[in-house]
């Protein structure tokens, strides 16, 4: 049996695992409320290499940073906007929304923000970092047309993507609970802000150049496996 | 023991050299993992390799979750999905619907009441004790003088470039024992046929 081979091969296979997942977060560093993925490794066995335990997702909070878009929200702190889209639910911290033609607020690929409708005769739209909505009408009239709720997760982590920003539930993340943002220590929303991605492109090109240089490693590695065995065959030389 | 026997346990010997630090490499990047030392002595029955465990600390790295934890100077400890505690270095865990801290493995952290239950915002101190706003939940079960860090994890103590050369190593003691045991193969091969040569 040639344990080595195939023991660098894992390693090979490992640093490969880890490109992919760094590429996938490279790609989305622009994307807002976007949260970065590691993939972990453990030993497996006596000497018989590494394998993946999972990707993790990484939920610290991204930069909230000033977007000038008219329906655009942050999440400060912990929770997800709750969306949905024919029947089906689906959460984010993505809060670039636009105005769609029925007055709803959605999102690029058509999730619908539950809750909110704007109305046609609304000139201007604020969200209060409290989470209620409230809209401008002609003639300098205010009115509050709903309340955007928080959807929290006993463990977010947990998760599933289904989108470089959009999650669904799972039984392992828990059901999700619904809390109004504003308490002294919930989350807050900021209007007119967006949650920058959690990536950091020094971190992620570190993170290439060391998982290059750790496949070239275990690349050698198979060498001299591959190297010993050919030796091996050749002793009875005749 | 003759020569053929002694070169053969040789090249067995740096296959075994081989296969340590083969599985080293490949996991650089396995958080918490200890290196194996493949010792070799010169026994009786030619050379023999032992291997034991490199039990030196890996550096800690930041990664700043609250619940990624680093044991210092001890371990603290896990209850895998059967049941079996196991003392564990580093790990990083994450709250599961239930409250409990669960790693990647699916083992659970064990608290001084049972398992560890935290919320989102609980803090780690140093001594183990998990708070929420002030309020104690649980204190994380450590050996006797350990710490733990909260916000780092303890990477793999593997220095690649050590594993390298042990690789080069390997594969050139493999070498020598080899042409070593073809040149013994050749003088028996000329004693054999030479010494009939001349008797014919």
């Amino acid at each position: 049996m040639n344990r080595a081979l195939y023991a660098a091969a894992t390693g090979m296979a490992a640093q490969q695992q880890t490109l992919d997942v760094v590429a996938d977060n490279l790609a989305n560093a622009d994307v807002p409320g976007f949260k970065r993925a590691a993939a972990t490794f453990g030993a497996i066995g006596d000497n018989l290499g590494t394998t993946a335990l999972g990707i993790r997702r990484l939920f610290e909070q991204g930069k909230l940073e000033r977007s000038g878009g008219p329906f655009d929200v942050a999440i400060d702190g912990a929770g997800f906007f709750a969306l949905e889209r024919d029947g089906r639910h689906a959460y984010t911290r993505n809060g670039s929304f636009v105005r769609a033609s029925d007055g709803t607020l959605r999102n690029a690929d058509g999730w619908r923000l539950a809750g909110i409708r704007v109305p046609a005769d609304a000139t201007a739209v604020d969200v209060a970092s409290d989470g209620r909505v409230s809209i401008d009408l002609a003639g300098g009239k205010h009115r509050e047309i709903g309340r955007i709720r928080l959807a929290l997760f006993a463990a977010p982590e947990r998760l599933r993507s289904i989108g470089s920003a959009l999650f669904a539930a799972t039984r392992e993340a828990g059901a999700p609970t619904t809390v109004a943002a504003g308490g002294a220590r919930g989350p807050k929303l900021a209007f007119g802000m967006l949650e920058r991605a959690n990536v950091s492109i020094i971190e992620a090109m570190m993170a290439i150049l060391a998982a290059q240089r750790a496949y070239e490693a275990n690349a050698k590695g198979v060498q001299a496996a591959d190297e010993m065995q050919r030796i091996a065959n050749n002793l009875h030389r005749g | 023991m003759d020569g053929i026997d002694l070169m053969a346990a040789a090249m067995h010997a740096a296959r075994t050299r081989l296969d340590v630090s083969a599985s080293n490499l490949a996991n650089a990047s396995s958080a918490g993992f200890r290196r194996r030392i493949a010792r070799a002595t010169l026994t009786e029955r030619g050379l023999a390799v032992a291997t034991a465990l490199d039990r030196r600390q890996g550096p800690l790295e930041r990664t700043g979750r609250t619940f990624d934890l680093a044991a210092v100077g001890g371990s603290l400890f896990v209850r895998d999905p059967r049941g079996a505690v196991v003392a564990e270095r580093s790990a990083s865990f994450s709250l599961d619907a239930t409250g409990a801290l669960v790693d990647e493995r699916g083992r659970a952290l064990l608290g001084e009441r049972g398992l560890v239950r935290a919320t989102s915002g609980a803090t780690v101190d140093a001594r183990g004790v998990v708070r929420d706003d002030g309020n104690v939940l649980d204190r994380i079960r450590l050996s006797p003088g350990a710490s733990v860090e909260s916000g780092f994890i303890e990477r793999s103590n593997v220095d690649s470039i050590g594993e390298m050369v042990d690789v080069l190593a390997a594969q050139r003691a493999f070498e020598t024992a080899e042409k070593t045991l073809a040149a013994i193969d050749e003088t028996r091969a000329k004693d054999a046929n030479d010494v009939a040569r001349v008797k014919s």
